[in-house]
């Protein structure tokens, strides 16, 4: 850093700083993304020269679900190391998000005090982000569509990525998910052709298979050739065991044998989370018995499997933002309802821009999974009458106790009073209304 | 009305389901099954025979990511094209939505890459204006005027109302008209091409529109109107469908149209 970047950084770290304190001391919010902002405004290159004062390197998680759960455990699984962890903990993963959450840690003069940055960072932005700012890792965790109205398509997303990606120095690592076509492509392209390092997690355990292969997916079809895929089995969404009968394109061997690993919270989807989280910490050198610690210590985050205690029941919150997030959410349902532990639950359909203003894509969940066993299902949010048309044309059981609510409010009371005191209610909500439903619950804001 | 069965065509279920598109077949399977009219759902697809594409009496097409259409359009040549087309001409309803329209038009330029032929069956063109380009995004509300559909559904409705459609649209894609009936005009969003403010085509008893949502749930009276076609032009004879409970349709028509603030274009539940 020459002399002029350092005082233009100071600068801009110290006007940041003084708008945090405004901000929060004003309570005009938790000033998660305007300091970074303000910073880039007058430091444009601000955020490479954060990115080089990480001590031992930044780690940027992408995928389209399970990047919070990851991070979060990754970082604990760090600061049992004692190390000092970075991490953009609000979930704000666009360019001013990251800056914000790296300026945090610096003191008055910008310099950063740190030995890991996790950034979650937004699927779209990657490739700007990569120009010019060098991470140590990257995690990818997985491609599905989510919100096309913001990003576009899958295979545009992944084309983006390997440009983006292919320039980066030889010692960077990339770890992907071999049970998805288009990431596990992806790694066996930059292993071959731009030398990094590559790292495979995935499942090995034929036992999880699906029966049937979902409505909500994207990719049956070979990245390489186009040609159909073969699958031995699924284990959600497109994510399974394949090979290519056209051109012999085949899922690699994942780096660990997820037979040997537990997991945290519950849903094969999280059984991911860990292997990716844990085989990005084996990577890093720590030790597995302390990774095994962590996974078992690990608390949720907050809407994502969550369980709180409201008037005495008990209840989940599985945030479901998109198809595949969805269908994982209700499979996990459907097994606790199979045996008999719960049989209300509350689904929340916003359209704000977080959530996607574009609520077609719950006509691609397999909502009959989550009403095919009867109960009281509760809709509401804005698109209540949207989830509740979608409920209405999912075969279920003429029994079945369908209770369209528009009001929040109104319609958490009447979850919870139907709730049995033996039984867990679940809370099945998009973003901004897990956000929404969480604050009702518990009385407090999160972000 | 359970003498009457139908066999409900599904364009390419795995490569052209992008948007809820599978909606439409719900939808249109469970009206049908509420009435007792049996519902046989057939895969369109690269692996059937070309012959099966004359089998089914109403067809549902929804919307592909570019490489996916490709395959679609690579596949959906010679035998399969011909009998698509005669079917359609012959009067076989349909419903296209999003990509498919672009499919059934004379051809796609895409934003990156060559220029795509389509069947040619609608005589209209679509071109991506590049990347950069923002895209068609956001609720849509349109007036259906294309004859003769426009004038059976006003038939289906109380007196003096007009018939409207709700959807989504999200596209790069910018569609021109040739000599083709647009479907309908926009009241509010985009349309074809955000310029001559009209939405879709219209084609002997095919429909293609931008509009996904999915398309149908939200607008029952065209999915009655596609069933009623249907079985007019199988069995050759007018049929009158049982009516069922739309309310919740209504209600989500009603809170949809009330945000956008076109309150009065609501209908009465």
């Amino acid at each position: 850093m020459n002399g002029l970047d350092r005082i233009r950084l100071g600068a801009a770290v110290a006007i940041a700083k003084t708008t945090t304190a405004i901000v929060k001391g004003l309570k005009l919010g938790a000033a998660s993304v305007l300091p970074g902002s303000i910073a880039r405004r007058i430091h444009p290159h601000i955020l490479p020269l954060l990115f080089e004062q990480v001590r031992l390197g930044v780690i940027l998680i992408v995928g389209t679900n399970g990047k919070t759960t990851t991070s979060l455990l990754l970082r604990e699984i760090l600061e049992t190391q004692g190390w000092r962890v970075t991490h953009n903990a609000t979930g704000a993963n666009l360019i001013n998000g990251l800056i914000t959450a790296l300026l945090a840690d610096t003191n008055l003069i910008g310099t950063l005090r740190t030995d890991y940055g996790i950034l979650e960072v937004d699927e779209n932005i990657l490739p700007l982000l990569l120009k010019d700012c060098r991470p140590r890792y990257i995690l990818a965790l997985n491609l599905f569509r989510d919100q096309l109205d913001r990003y576009g398509e899958v295979d545009t997303i992944s084309r983006r990525w390997r440009k983006a990606i292919a320039p980066l120095p030889a010692e960077t690592v990339v770890v992907v998910n071999a049970d998805d076509p288009t990431l596990n492509y992806l790694g066996q392209n930059l292993a071959q052709s731009s030398g990094q390092t590559v790292r495979f997690f995935g499942l090995s355990e034929p036992k999880l298979y699906l029966k049937a292969i979902q409505h909500a997916v994207d990719s049956i079809y070979c990245p390489n050739c186009g040609a159909s895929l073969d699958y031995q089995g699924v284990y959600l969404s497109h994510l399974g065991d394949y090979t290519c009968p056209s051109c012999g394109f085949a899922k690699n061997q994942p780096d660990l044998d997820s037979n040997d690993w537990g997991q945290i919270l519950i849903g094969v989807y999280n059984k991911y989370n860990t292997l990716a989280a844990g085989l990005l910490a084996q990577e890093i050198g720590v030790g597995r018995a302390e990774i095994n610690q962590a996974i078992q210590s690990f608390k949720a985050a907050f809407g994502r499997a969550e369980e709180l205690t409201v008037q005495g029941k008990h209840v989940r919150i599985l945030l479901s933002k998109n198809p595949v997030g969805m269908n994982e959410t209700i499979r996990a349902v459907h097994d606790i309802q199979a045996q008999g532990q719960s049989s209300v639950s509350l689904v929340i359909l916003n359209d704000r821009i977080p959530d996607g203003t574009d609520v077609s894509w719950i006509w691609d969940v397999d909502m009959e999974q989550l009403v095919e066993q009867g109960g009281t299902i509760i809709v509401s949010g804005d698109r209540v009458f949207d989830m509740a048309l979608r409920i209405e044309y999912s075969p279920h059981p003429e029994d079945l106790n369908l209770i369209v609510e528009p009001d929040l409010q109104q319609a958490v009371d009447k979850a919870i009073a139907h709730t049995p005191a033996t039984e867990t209610l679940h809370i099945l909500p998009t973003y901004s209304a897990m956000l929404e439903v969480r604050k009702l619950l518990t009385g407090r804001e999160i972000l | 009305m359970s003498e009457f069965e139908l066999r409900l065509g599904w364009l390419y279920p795995t490569l052209m389901s992008t948007y809820g598109d599978r909606g439409n077949v719900i939808c249109l399977q469970q009206r049908c099954q509420w009435r007792g009219i049996a519902v046989t759902v057939v895969p369109l697809d690269q692996e059937t025979d070309p012959e099966t594409f004359k089998t089914v009496d109403v067809v549902v097409g929804g919307g592909a990511q570019d490489r996916q259409q490709e395959i679609v359009m690579r596949d959906l040549q010679g035998a399969k094209a011909d009998r698509l087309r005669s079917q359609l001409d012959a009067g076989i309803p349909g419903v296209f939505t999003c990509g498919s329209p672009q499919l059934l038009g004379k051809y796609y330029e895409p934003g990156e890459g060559q220029r795509i032929e389509g069947l040619g069956l609608l005589d209209l063109v679509t071109k991506h204006p590049g990347l950069n380009v923002p895209r068609c995004i956001g609720n849509v509300v349109f007036e259906l005027t294309a004859t003769p559909l426009a004038d059976d559904l006003k038939a289906m409705l109380e007196e003096g109302q007009k018939p409207i459609a709700i959807g989504f649209e999200n596209h790069g894609g910018r569609t021109y008209l040739g000599d083709v009936q647009p479907l309908g005009k926009v009241i509010k969003g985009y349309g074809n091409n955000g310029e001559d403010g009209w939405e879709g085509a219209f084609h002997r008893n095919a429909i293609a529109t931008y509009s996904h949502g999915p398309l149908l749930p939200k607008n029952p009276l065209i999915a009655d109107w596609l069933i009623q076609t249907a079985l007019r032009q199988k069995y050759q004879q007018a049929i009158e469908l049982t009516s069922l409970d739309d309310r919740l349709a209504t209600q989500a028509r009603a809170a949809l149209l009330k945000r956008l603030e076109l309150p009065t274009l609501a209908e009465k539940s």
